[in-house]
């Protein structure tokens, strides 16, 4: 059996990015027409997905996050997470932006802070830099796992890789850190 | 630019418990038959060699097809073999969840329709005619089927299952009777397809739902074998891991290198191409495709399975037969 990739449903999503090109790196000699057929996920099952994930989260009524989708387009959300107790970041609220291609929950979401943040994972246009967004998803995981995940990793960066080498370096003055985090905060609208 | 290593997803486990059991063919799905993946109730379930049940298309999805390697959505254990969908979970599922079962397979269907390939279909081959009947009844009444421990009988010991674990070819066993099929290497009883890789853990869903629906024979199964382990600790363990490696003969899959006589040969994969019969994939080395099938999807055959003259039907319902002959053979990529 050949699985097929699936390049008309996502053509279908407005607004996405176009997921990584994975087509190209196809060495010619599998011989196969692989943008032919589209594989067996198509928009209607991720909306179905999406639509469970939304009603659980509102069951769930897990403290410090929440997420809707934004405005009519289910595929785009946005999230909301308060930072920890005794964290930098307590009593802060970040706005984040969570964009789904027509391939979720096999792809993960595009996940962009939108709230400015001050932290060594998070570059200034938002960028999160966590392995579960990237090479390390599951599909399994779900927009609540996400939203606990960038909860914790507020109070628990990585500071061996940042992408803010200024928040990595203030990290161990706590004091002066949370000072910074406290500036550079602006609150959602 | 390396990252921040995972933090273990919150499980959900507390809302299986909180939640109540009582499916009684309303939308509702049982937490305990939910699938992590769609989030809807498993279809056409397959089990990993982990343990972790998911519905056939999601358990396929979920597999890279473009790296050797696949995980377990839940647990991360990697894996090769897409495994073949568990007939007696299905039957089961079919018998507690009529309406919504059948709910599944319509959707499904459509989906299937519309994208042209099709996962393998059931309702001949393995559904007589009464159970049938029994879920078109249902589906009128809205009552379940009564599940009878003739549901949910071991392959090899014909008792009520005990600490199932189920095969890459869907067959369920005990797990203490899947230590008795090893003779070199793992073989199914029923269909004698290799099982790949170490022994498959405990299917937790399924011992999970034996436990509550036979309490007084699990407890019975789960006293005698107790007494037998007891008695058997004396002739030395025996565990999963020193049996691991020599379960299988493709356990040299090892990072793209095959590891024959020493000799170090590196293949790569065939991307996005699995094998029908032992469900590798993507798979290395030699490939097989027939040229007789006419289905876009296409029937092929690792190495392996072309030597030993597999007789297994496709997995996405090829009308494969064996007076299919003619084979176009790739060569190692």
């Amino acid at each position: 059996m050949t699985r097929r990739e699936n390049q008309e449903t996502q053509d279908n999503i407005p607004t996405q990015p176009s997921p990584p090109p994975m087509q190209a790196t196809l060495p010619s000699s599998t011989g196969k027409k692989t943008l032919v057929t589209p594989k067996p996920v198509d928009a209607q099952s991720v909306l179905k997905r999406l639509q469970s994930e939304l009603m659980a989260l509102m069951m769930s009524g897990d403290p410090g996050i929440s997420a809707f989708p934004d405005g009519d387009n289910i595929f785009c959300w946005k999230g909301t997470i308060s930072g920890s107790k005794d964290t930098a970041y307590e009593e802060l609220e970040y706005k984040l932006s969570l964009s789904f291609t027509a391939d979720y929950p096999f792809k993960p979401p595009k996940v962009k802070f939108v709230t400015m943040c001050f932290h060594p994972n998070v570059d200034v246009y938002g960028n999160i830099c966590l392995d579960i967004l990237q090479d390390k998803w599951s599909s399994a995981y779900d927009v609540r796992t996400i939203l606990l995940s960038i909860q914790s990793l507020l109070g628990e960066p990585n500071n061996d890789s940042p992408l803010n080498t200024q928040a990595a370096a203030l990290w161990n003055n706590q004091e002066e850190y949370k000072k910074m985090v406290e500036k550079l905060y602006k609150p959602p609208a | 630019m390396e990252e921040k290593t995972a933090k273990e997803p919150p499980t959900k486990v507390e809302d299986q418990t909180l939640d109540s059991m009582d499916d009684t063919g309303d939308d509702e799905i049982d937490k305990a038959f939910q699938c992590f993946i769609c989030l809807d109730l498993f279809y056409k379930p397959v089990v990993l060699a982990c343990g972790h049940v998911s519905c056939f298309w999601c358990a396929h999805m979920s597999m890279s097809g473009w790296v050797q390697h696949s995980h377990c959505p839940i647990c991360r254990q990697t894996y090769n073999h897409f495994p073949s969908i568990c007939e007696l979970l299905h039957l089961l599922l079919l018998k507690t969840h009529p309406v919504v079962y059948k709910r599944r397979e319509k959707q499904v269907l459509e989906e299937e329709k519309k994208n042209e390939c099709f996962s393998p279909q059931l309702v001949d081959g393995l559904m007589t005619k009464t159970e049938h009947g029994l879920a078109e009844n249902a589906l009128e009444n809205g009552t379940s089927e009564q599940i009878s421990i003739t549901d949910v009988l071991c392959t090899a010991c014909k008792k009520m299952l005990f600490r199932p674990a189920v095969l890459n070819c869907g067959h369920v066993y005990c797990e203490d009777c899947v230590h008795t099929l090893v003779n070199g290497v793992l073989r199914c009883q029923v269909c004698q397809s290799c099982h790949p890789g170490g022994f498959p853990k405990v299917c937790l869903v399924l011992d999970n739902f034996l436990e509550e629906h036979f309490p007084e024979e699990y407890a019975q199964r789960k006293d005698a074998v107790q007494l037998r382990q007891q008695h058997a600790r004396h002739a030395g363990p025996s565990t999963c891991e020193s049996q691991n490696e020599k379960g299988s003969t493709k356990s040299a899959r090892k990072d793209g290198l095959l590891r024959t006589n020493g000799i170090v040969t590196e293949f790569a994969a065939h991307i996005g191409v699995g094998c029908d019969s032992c469900g590798v994939f993507p798979m290395m080395g030699k490939r097989y495709k027939c040229k007789d099938c006419m289905e876009s999807i296409g029937f092929d055959l690792c190495g392996d399975c072309y030597e030993s003259r597999s007789k297994l039907p496709g997995r996405f319902n090829q009308q494969h037969t064996p007076d299919h002959r003619s084979w176009h053979e790739h060569g190692e990529d």
